[in-house]
């Protein structure tokens, strides 16, 4: 277990955290006691081989897994005993997901999937179409906001759920290997892209990956092994 | 709007998926539509039929309705005239046809039968019984006529080899409790579509039976309504205003109606439980294959954000899509087959104990057209949010593990 990076103004403050999942009669530990902080605006790359604990990290990161012990405090806000509706209104309006795999609804038009989180935390028609266009416009993708996101580049859609993640302007932002199914160069603008954006909204950017190409540009690798920070 | 138009496009994503279940609950609400329908015509028919039969309201002697007179018209109207022309004072009444019920052998001097007779009002009477009698032969009887009238049952006028403007015995007890005769002439043959009526049918003029029992009064008075919607009311203000009569309604007195709409109340029943089972299984066959197909995109929205209760909505919302364009597809069937059949001129068969048969027609209701819809739309939505509720309360992490 490593010590935190910061003690205060920090967006993100796990400390201690504790899993283990059953696997068929054994009881395996995937973090043993892990204590985390990341500052707004700060991008941190979680690091390790497959089966350390880094999607776990990751996923309570991201309040989307509970732990079995310690404490988590998100921009402030102290989660632990927060049931799974209160969880879900705080990811609602503090967290930003990019997924491996895009994870962009295929029914949905471009524009749609970047204005959905702006729909639940229901804000206006106009200020979403606003805020919607200037996300798109940010990754460059504004033109093909009427575009379903099969008619996009792998690149393309990774941008789109860069905006859908960020276009609430998120205190946090978990990405889970958002550069693995990419080509370098679409992997590095999608880093540079990434980096840029969590700097521009002072939001914490919790990255999960195996890319040296992504780890490199952050802005604090955290190596995981054996569910402990090395 | 903006969810409606997401569960749309959600709809529309296995097109021919949906198609399918969109046409099961079509076909499904157009069955309940066409029977419902078909019901609802054979009420109003029989409702129709009974009440041109016996009047929509009836009035008689307070013990008028029992049957246990020692002589005929022991329990008859005496003032019947004037209570006849008291009701017809009142809104909504059409005509008061008085009716004498009698019974006796009826002979054409080589054979005798049983026969069951009417006197009536022949001007009133027959208008307004209207395609319930229909004449083989004949008219209905004259009044004042040097030897009486009658209409017979054709079955009746085959065992006694009559026709028309051939001469019959009547015989029937009087109210005195003897025997009198009279002489008629047949001036029609007609029949009421039920053999074993049309085999005792004598239809007369009031005054001639009258005459012949030896009495001047009648059994009943029959109110003839121009709504029969208001026939508990005129029924409620006949028994105001002569509270020592007794009244009834046509439906009292329509044993068979009651047991027919009995009858299709359980048959119909029964096809709409299977109708709701059928498109509840369609519904939730579609929606668990779509909540399982997307598990790993419910997974998504629920990390961003979506609470499980607006994932269960979408779904409901994508059920009701498809189960109300299904009932306004199955409407239009249903309407469709409707028209179809009432242009068609297609007979059913003669019912049991029936010699006619009638048309094959589909009653419309727009309360009907209106429940069946909202019950496929409340069924499509019950069952999306059976499939969807559980996918949406699963645990995230697991939902986005789905493959």
């Amino acid at each position: 277990m490593s010590a935190p990076s910061c003690t205060a103004g920090c967006t993100v403050r796990l400390a201690g955290l504790r899993k283990s999942y059953r696997v068929g009669e054994a009881r395996v530990e995937a973090l043993k006691g892990v204590s985390l902080d990341v500052r707004g605006g700060e991008m941190v790359a979680l690091t390790g081989p497959s089966g350390s604990g880094k999607s776990t990290l990751l996923n309570l990161c991201g309040l989307i897994d509970t732990p079995d012990a310690g404490s988590r405090e998100l921009g402030g806000v102290v989660i632990d005993g927060l049931d799974e509706l209160g969880l879900t209104r705080l990811r609602r309006e503090k967290v930003g997901f990019i997924f491996q795999g895009f994870n962009l609804v295929p029914v949905m038009t471009v524009f749609d999937n970047v204005e959905y989180p702006l729909l639940l935390l229901g804000v206006s028609a106009a200020e979403r179409r606003r805020r919607t266009m200037e996300a798109l416009q940010r990754v460059g993708l504004e033109a093909f906001a009427r575009r379903l996101p099969d008619a996009l580049s792998g690149g393309q859609r990774q941008r789109v759920a860069i905006a859908r993640a960020l276009v609430k302007s998120p205190a946090l932002v978990i990405a889970d290997e958002p550069t693995a199914n990419l080509d370098s160069t679409t992997a590095r603008q999608i880093v540079d892209l990434l980096h840029e954006l969590a700097h521009e909204r002072n939001a914490s950017v919790v990255v999960a990956t195996h890319d040296e190409r992504m780890s490199s540009h952050c802005d604090r690798v955290i190596h995981l092994m054996d569910g402990e920070l090395q | 709007m903006k969810w409606l138009m997401f569960a749309w496009k959600n709809v529309m994503r296995n097109r021919r998926r949906s198609a399918t279940a969109m046409l099961i609950t079509a076909l499904g609400t157009a069955a309940v539509l066409a029977s419902g329908g078909f019901a609802l015509f054979t009420y109003e028919s029989l409702e129709e039929m009974t009440a041109r039969d016996t009047g929509h309201v009836v009035v008689a002697h307070a013990r008028g309705f029992e049957g246990d007179e020692d002589v005929p018209l022991q329990h008859g109207l005496a003032d019947a005239a004037a209570l006849a022309a008291k009701f017809a004072t009142l809104p909504g009444v059409r005509a008061v046809a008085p009716r004498m019920q009698f019974s006796g052998l009826i002979s054409n001097g080589d054979k005798s039968a049983v026969f069951v007779g009417n006197g009536v009002v022949p001007e009133i009477d027959f208008r307004l019984r209207g395609p319930q009698m229909n004449f083989i032969a004949g008219q209905p009887p004259a009044t004042n006529t040097p030897q009486p009238e009658v209409v017979i049952g054709n079955e009746l006028a085959r065992l006694m080899k009559a026709k028309v403007g051939g001469s019959l015995t009547l015989l029937a007890t009087t109210t005195e409790g003897n025997l009198n005769a009279v002489d008629v002439v047949v001036s029609g043959i007609a029949s009421v579509g039920v053999p074993e009526i049309d085999r005792r049918l004598v239809l007369a003029d009031l005054a001639s039976v009258q005459k012949l029992l030896l009495s001047d009064k009648v059994g009943t008075l029959s109110i003839y309504l121009k709504e029969t919607t208001e026939t508990d009311a005129t029924a409620a203000r006949v028994r105001e205003m002569q509270p020592g009569l007794a009244v009834k309604s046509w439906r009292d007195l329509a044993v068979f109606y009651q047991a027919v709409r009995a009858l299709y109340n359980r048959i119909f029943g029964i096809l709409g439980v299977i109708m709701i089972c059928i498109v509840l299984f369609a519904m939730s066959n579609t929606l668990g294959m779509a909540v399982v197909e997307r598990t790993r995109e419910i997974g998504t929205l629920r990390a961003i954000g979506t609470l499980p209760a607006e994932i269960v909505r979408n779904f409901v919302l994508e059920g009701m899509v498809i189960g109300g364009a299904g009932a306004l597809l199955g409407m239009l069937l249903a309407g469709v087959a409707t028209l179809f059949l009432l242009f068609a001129g297609i007979e059913m068969p003669p019912p049991p104990g029936r010699s006619a048969g009638y048309p094959l027609l589909l009653g419309f209701s727009p309360l009907l057209y209106g429940a069946a819809t909202l019950v496929v739309i409340v069924l499509a939505a019950g069952a999306a949010w059976l499939v969807s509720s559980r996918a949406a309360r699963k645990p995230v992490t697991e939902a986005l593990a789905h493959v």
